[in-house]
């Protein structure tokens, strides 16, 4: 998939640090900044100061914004995948959500051991939620995906070794 | 106007409207299945979101992705090209639903004009000559014989859910129909999922002229001229020129003044066409096409209007802002349609470009995708590339034809390029006395 990279979509690092920079240096437990219909919420609930996406006006948003979540929990690599038999691939496009809703744990992380018939992550098409089932048991190596990122039909999700 | 569009189409058609959109400043999002990942229109797309597998009813054919994917990429209207969810009334009313523009008539207008029977019907209604038929599906051997007395033989069976001319079928007498029915039943039930099927009176050695019509939905309709696609195997088009060498002033006068007429009656919105058979001086109502049509570039050269652009514009709202006196129509045109394809024997070629040289020159466009290192898949239809030729006139267009057609150097595969060669050397093509059961006796002659 190629989404548009223009301007308007793209996070700015450089704010984000700054941002975040200034959350240590204030002690406050959140900052809200919002320019335009882009906004960007950094907080420090969770270890690594999370930065999070905050109400996308436009579905296509979490795509971009979930560039800066470069440092979640799980490990997020697109680049690798595509060719391994273990890889669970996308059955359909849509918007990944990997909780069953926001703010609640994830359905798994890395290292965890799955059944299968298990969901995984649920996509999001035309309203409907998909539960993604793992296929056969095993135990997630990697999770390609952010949460609420878009994903083609084909896109790898995880790999289940 | 519109921001973002997504394209529901694929080759050489989902690259002509993300050229459209392009030369408006629109961004493009272009859908494709994992086959066509490579494809030009998807490389030049500002964005692109693979929707399926190689199979059309689970990518091009698939409305859920479709949407998913305009609604992922905040597109704000989708335009579906031709073929595949062109004519698809619910499709239509489905984008709608979702809050997207549909770049494309109303929805009813598609429904009515997307069944035969309806079709014809509301022809009769807007004033459009028809030809005598069955009233409606045949019911049984019993009606279908009644009927074709009726209308006299020789008689055409036709699938009432049907097109490109799939499930037709001709009966030159009462054994023959009887022979014929179950057998056109049975291949409208294979190709449409709906066996029934209707009589039309058969009109021998027409030529097919067809007006390229553009409304806006509040009143204005022009016409483009006509176009005579009559060079035809199994009807499919394979060269289409304007004006047509077989229509003189008073046809075409009358002609197109039934189809602006009808539209305005109609009160249609966008691109359309109404396609007629034409035999001295007489007309018959085909089918009106609810789209874009393949052949829609000759109406383009000789008008000087980019129809993609209009369907844009009044998509977004906009009036066509100009009327019929407005526009001039001028010199000749010819569109050759290179399939990937055996010239011979038409089977279907698929494969990598091994190189390719496009021709280029006065008068030459071409509307295609291909490139060197390309590789046409083998899961969709066989137009890879359209030649459309300009000519002042129409002694101008045809050498220009033979021109560009030894310029154009398609290597890897097997093209219809000599098909066209053929054509453009043939004196009574040269001299335009063709009707649309031409080519084929032409090349049963061999």
């Amino acid at each position: 998939m190629r989404l548009g990279g223009r301007p308007p979509l793209a996070p700015d690092p450089d704010l984000i640090r700054s941002l975040a920079k200034l959350l240590d240096e204030t002690g406050l437990s959140e900052i809200e900044y919002a320019v335009g219909d882009q906004r960007i919420r950094v907080s420090r609930e969770t270890k690594a100061a999370a930065v999070a996406a905050a109400v996308p006006p436009r579905p296509a948003e979490p795509a971009a914004l979930n560039g800066a979540n470069g440092h979640d929990t799980h490990s997020h690599d697109k680049t690798n995948g595509a060719d391994n038999p273990g890889t669970l691939k996308a059955p359909l496009v849509g918007i990944a959500y990997l909780a069953g809703e926001p703010g609640s744990p994830p359905y798994v992380k890395v290292g965890d051991s799955v059944s299968e018939g298990q969901t995984l992550l649920i996509i999001e098409a035309m309203k409907v939620m998909n539960q993604i089932r793992a296929p056969r048991a095993g135990r997630v190596s990697r999770v390609y995906v952010g949460d609420a990122e878009p994903v083609e039909y084909g896109s790898a999700l995880m790999l289940i070794e | 106007m519109l921001e973002k569009v997504l394209i529901a189409n694929r080759g050489e058609i989902a690259l002509r409207i993300h050229r459209a959109c392009r030369d408006m400043g629109i961004k493009t999002v272009a859908v494709h299945s994992t086959a066509d990942a490579n494809a030009m229109n998807v490389r030049l797309a500002d964005e692109s979101v693979c929707i399926g597998p190689p199979p059309a009813r689970d990518s091009y054919l698939n409305i859920p992705a479709i949407l998913s994917a305009a609604t992922i990429t905040g597109a704000d209207a989708i335009h579906p090209g031709i073929g595949f969810l062109s004519e698809n009334a619910d499709f239509a009313e489905v984008v709608l639903e979702h809050g997207f523009t549909f770049i494309g008539p109303k929805p009813e207008h598609i429904r009515v004009m997307g069944d035969k029977v309806q079709a014809k019907a509301a022809a009769r209604e807007l004033g459009i000559p028809t030809l005598p038929g069955s009233a409606g599906a045949l019911r049984d051997m019993d009606t279908a014989i009644a009927a074709a007395r009726e209308i006299g033989y020789p008689v055409l069976l036709k699938a009432v859910s049907g097109g490109g001319g799939r499930g037709m079928k001709l009966a030159h007498d009462e054994a023959g129909l009887r022979s014929l029915v179950p057998l056109a039943q049975a291949e409208a039930q294979a190709a449409f999922g709906d066996a029934s099927v209707y009589l039309e009176r058969f009109l021998d050695r027409p030529r097919h002229i067809e007006i390229q019509l553009l409304g806006d939905g509040r009143g204005g309709v022009v016409h483009l001229g006509e176009r005579d696609c009559s060079l035809q195997r199994k009807h499919q088009k394979i060269l289409e020129e304007t004006p047509s060498p077989g229509l003189d002033p008073a046809a075409r006068e009358r002609l197109t003044a039934t189809a602006v007429a009808a539209l305005e009656k109609l009160g249609y919105q966008s691109a359309g066409t109404i396609e007629f058979l034409y035999r001295d001086g007489e007309f018959y109502f085909i089918e009106m096409n609810t789209r874009l049509q393949v052949e829609h570039p000759i109406s383009e050269m000789i008008s000087g209007i980019d129809i993609v652009r209009e369907q844009l514009r009044i998509a977004a709202g906009e009036t066509l802002g100009y009327r019929q006196s407005d526009i001039h129509l001028r010199g000749h045109a010819i569109e050759c349609r290179i399939n990937a394809e055996n010239p011979d024997d038409f089977r279907p070629s698929p494969g990598r470009i091994s190189e390719y040289h496009a021709p280029g020159g006065p008068g030459i466009r071409v509307d295609s995708g291909l490139y060197q290192g390309y590789t046409v898949p083998p899961y969709y239809d066989s137009l890879i590339a359209k030649l459309i030729i300009y000519g002042g006139d129409r002694a101008e267009c045809l050498m220009r034809l033979r021109r560009a057609l030894e310029e154009y150097v398609i290597g890897g595969i097997e093209t219809t390029i000599p098909l066209h060669q053929r054509l453009g050397d043939n004196a009574e093509f040269q001299r335009g006395a063709y009707d649309i059961g031409w080519l084929e006796r032409l090349l049963d002659r061999g």
